[in-house]
C-alpha cells in the first residue's frame, strides 16, 4: 500500500507545486501578450507632453499617469496608517493581553478579515454622510477618507502576521530578555520586534497588495474616472484598479481593452515595486539591528 | 576561605512552585555558599530547571506559575527577599542573577552585538567603554582570540560550543554576581563540553555557581556540593569528598536512577 501511495503523493505535491507556477506563468504572459504593445508614453500621459505633466504643470487628459499617482499615494497612506496600528496591536495581542481580552481581541480582527470590501465601502460611505449632518459639514469623500477604510480592510493582515511571527519565538529567545535584565517593553523593542522582522514584512507585503487592488471600498469613498492628479487629501482621485474596471467594463474599442490590459501590468509593476520598496526598507532595518 | 565564613550567598527556605496547580517543587530548603559550585541533578521533570529559575524569578513567565516561600540572595550590599514586593526591581534582579540556558540564545545580531545590546539597553553604556567590556567579557570566556577579526560577522556563524561562550560572555558582561547555568553543555559535542567545564571551573571562584546538570559524571567533575532532586523535592546532598567515594556514588546512582 506504502508503495503506491508515496509516489502518488510526490506526485500530487509536484503538480501541485507546477500548477501555481503554471497559472502565474500564464497569467503573466497572458498580460504581458494583450498589454506590452500599449505600454507607451501616449497610456501614462494621453496628448500631453510627459514633462509638463510630471512637473504638474499640464493636466493629463486619457492617460493613467493620474490614476497611478492615486493609487500610489493610496498605497502609501493606508500603510502609513495601518501598518504601526497593526503592528502595536499584534504587539499587544501576543505580548501584553490577558487570555479573555486575546480571545475576544482574536474574534474581532477576524471578523475583520472577514469583512466584505463593499461593506467597508459602504462604512466609509456612511461615515461621511453620519460627518457631513453632525460635526463636519464640509466633509467629503477623497483620498483620506479612501485611505482610513482601507486602511481598516489590510489592518487584520498586519495584526494576525505580527502576532504570529511574535507568537512563534522560541521560548529560550523570548526568555532572553528578561534574563539579561531588560524590561518587557525593551525585550519587545530590541529582542522580539527583530528575530519576528521578517513575518512581519511579509504581512505588510500582503496588505500593500490588498490596498492597491482593492475596488470596491474606493469606489464609495472617493474613486471618479476623471478626476486628474490628486490635489489634496481630501480631494477626490483616480486610481488603477478603478480605471481597469472602467475601461473593461466600457470599452468601444479592441484597443481600449488592451489599454486595460496595459493599465492591468502597469499595477503589476508599481506593486512589485512597493514589494521591492518593503524588502529593502526591512533588509535596511535588519542590518541596522544586526550591528549597532 | 573568608567567604565561606560569611554564611550563605543564597537561602532558599520552604520554597514550593507550581504550574496551574500540578506542583513541581515542595518545600525545598537550602543553602548556596559563595565560592561554590554547586551541581543540581535528578531525572528529567524533577524540578531542576525550575529550582534555578526560581532563583531570578524567570519562572513567573511560565503560565500559571504561584511560587511560595522565601528565597534570600546575600549581594554584595546585603540581604535580598527575592520575592517580597518592592525589595528590589526585577530587572535589576536578573542582572544581579546572570543565567545561561541550554540551548545557545544567540541573537540575529552581530557577536559584537549579542553582548553589547543588554549593556547599552540595561546600563545606557557607551563608547569606549563598551567596548572594553565587551572585550573583558570575550576574554573571561576565552573566545576574544577566537572572534577578535570577525566582531561584525552574525553570531550564528560561531559554532556551537562558541554560541555558548558568547552566551556566558553576554552574561558575565552585565557583572552578575550569581551564575546560573541550566544544562550548558546539553547541546554541544564533547569537546565543546570540555571546554564549557574547564570554564565554568574557573568561574567559581569569583561567582557563586549554580547549574543543572543532566550528567551524574559531569556533575562529579564539577560539583563542589551536589544537589539530588527527586519529584520535586531534595532527596540528597553530597559534597565533594563523598562525591569522590566511589562506593557512595554507586549507591546514589542506583538510589535515584
Amino acid at each position: 500500500m506504502k508503495s503506491i501511495c508515496d509516489p502518488l503523493l510526490i506526485g500530487f505535491a509536484w503538480l501541485s507545486a507546477l500548477t501555481v507556477m503554471l497559472v502565474a506563468a500564464l497569467l503573466m504572459g497572458f498580460l504581458l501578450w494583450r498589454g506590452l504593445t500599449s505600454v507607451d508614453v501616449e497610456l501614462f500621459f494621453g496628448e500631453t507632453n510627459w514633462l509638463d505633466a510630471v512637473t504638474g504643470k499640464a493636466p493629463v487628459f486619457g492617460g493613467i499617469w493620474p490614476a497611478l499617482a492615486g493609487t500610489f499615494y493610496l498605497v502609501v497612506l493606508s500603510s502609513l496608517l495601518s501598518i504601526p496600528v497593526g503592528i502595536a496591536s499584534g504587539v499587544y495581542m501576543a505580548e501584553y493581553a490577558p487570555n479573555r481580552a486575546r480571545s475576544w481581541l482574536g474574534f474581532a480582527v477576524d471578523l475583520l478579515a472577514g469583512t466584505p470590501s463593499i461593506v467597508m465601502g459602504l462604512f466609509g460611505f456612511a461615515l461621511i454622510l453620519l460627518l457631513r449632518k453632525t460635526l463636519l459639514p464640509e466633509a467629503g469623500m477623497g483620498l483620506f477618507l479612501a485611505a482610513c477604510c482601507i486602511a481598516l480592510l489590510v489592518l487584520p493582515y498586519v495584526i494576525r502576521t505580527t502576532q504570529t511571527a511574535l507568537e512563534a519565538i522560541p521560548r529560550h529567545l523570548r526568555l532572553l530578555g528578561p534574563a539579561s535584565g531588560l524590561s518587557q517593553l525593551q525585550t519587545i523593542l530590541h529582542v522580539l520586534l527583530p528575530v519576528a522582522g521578517r513575518g512581519i514584512l511579509s504581512g505588510t507585503i500582503l496588505a500593500m497588495g490588498r490596498a492597491a487592488e482593492d475596488t470596491a471600498v474606493i469606489l464609495l469613498t472617493g474613486v471618479v474616472a476623471q478626476a486628474g492628479m490628486p490635489r489634496s487629501l481630501w480631494d477626490r482621485f483616480e486610481a488603477l484598479p478603478f480605471r481597469i474596471y472602467y475601461l473593461a467594463a466600457e470599452h468601444q474599442t479592441r484597443q481600449q481593452l488592451d489599454q486595460g490590459f496595459a493599465t492591468a501590468l502597469v499595477l503589476l509593476l508599481l506593486t512589485g515595486a512597493l514589494f521591492l520598496a518593503a524588502f529593502l526598507m526591512q533588509r535596511r532595518f535588519e542590518k541596522r539591528w544586526k550591528i549597532s | 576561605m573568608e567567604n565561606k565564613l560569611a554564611g550563605p550567598a543564597i537561602a532558599i527556605e520552604e520554597l514550593s512552585v507550581e504550574f496551574s496547580g500540578k506542583i513541581v517543587l515542595e518545600g525545598i530548603n537550602l543553602a548556596i555558599l559563595p565560592g561554590e559550585l554547586t551541581v543540581i541533578v535528578g531525572p528529567s521533570g524533577s524540578g531542576k530547571s525550575t529550582l534555578l529559575r526560581a532563583i531570578n524569578r524567570l519562572n513567573e513567565f511560565f503560565p500559571g506559575c504561584r511560587t511560595k516561600g522565601v528565597i534570600r540572595i546575600h549581594f554584595n550590599d546585603g540581604w535580598m527577599d527575592v520575592y517580597r514586593d518592592g525589595a528590589i526591581p526585577l530587572p535589576e534582579l536578573r542582572m544581579r542573577v546572570g543565567m545561561v540556558f541550554q540551548t545557545p540564545t544567540v541573537l540575529p545580531f552581530t557577536i559584537k552585538k549579542n553582548i553589547t545590546m543588554p549593556l547599552k539597553v540595561t546600563l545606557g553604556m557607551r563608547g569606549t567603554g563598551l567596548v572594553q567590556r565587551m572585550e573583558w567579557a570575550l576574554r573571561q570566556v576565552a573566545l576574544w582570540d577566537e572572534v577578535r577579526d570577525r566582531l561584525l560577522d552574525d553570531a550564528a556563524t560561531l559554532s556551537g560550543g562558541q554560541q555558548q561562550r558568547l552566551c556566558l560572555a553576554r552574561t558575565l558582561a552585565l557583572e552578575p554576581q550569581i551564575l546560573l547555568v541550566d544544562e550548558p553543555t546539553a547541546s554541544l559535542d564533547f569537546r565543546a563540553a570540555e571546554k564549557i567545564e574547564q570554564l565554568l571551573l574557573r568561574l567559581k571562584d569569583r561567582y557563586t555557581v549554580v547549574a543543572v546538570s543532566h550528567s551524574l559524571s559531569q556533575a562529579r567533575r564539577l560539583a563542589d556540593r551536589l544537589v539530588v532532586l527527586r519529584e520535586g523535592r531534595i532527596v540528597q546532598q553530597m559534597n565533594r569528598q563523598h562525591l569522590q567515594d566511589a562506593t557512595i556514588f554507586q549507591t546514589l546512582i542506583d538510589r535515584v536512577f
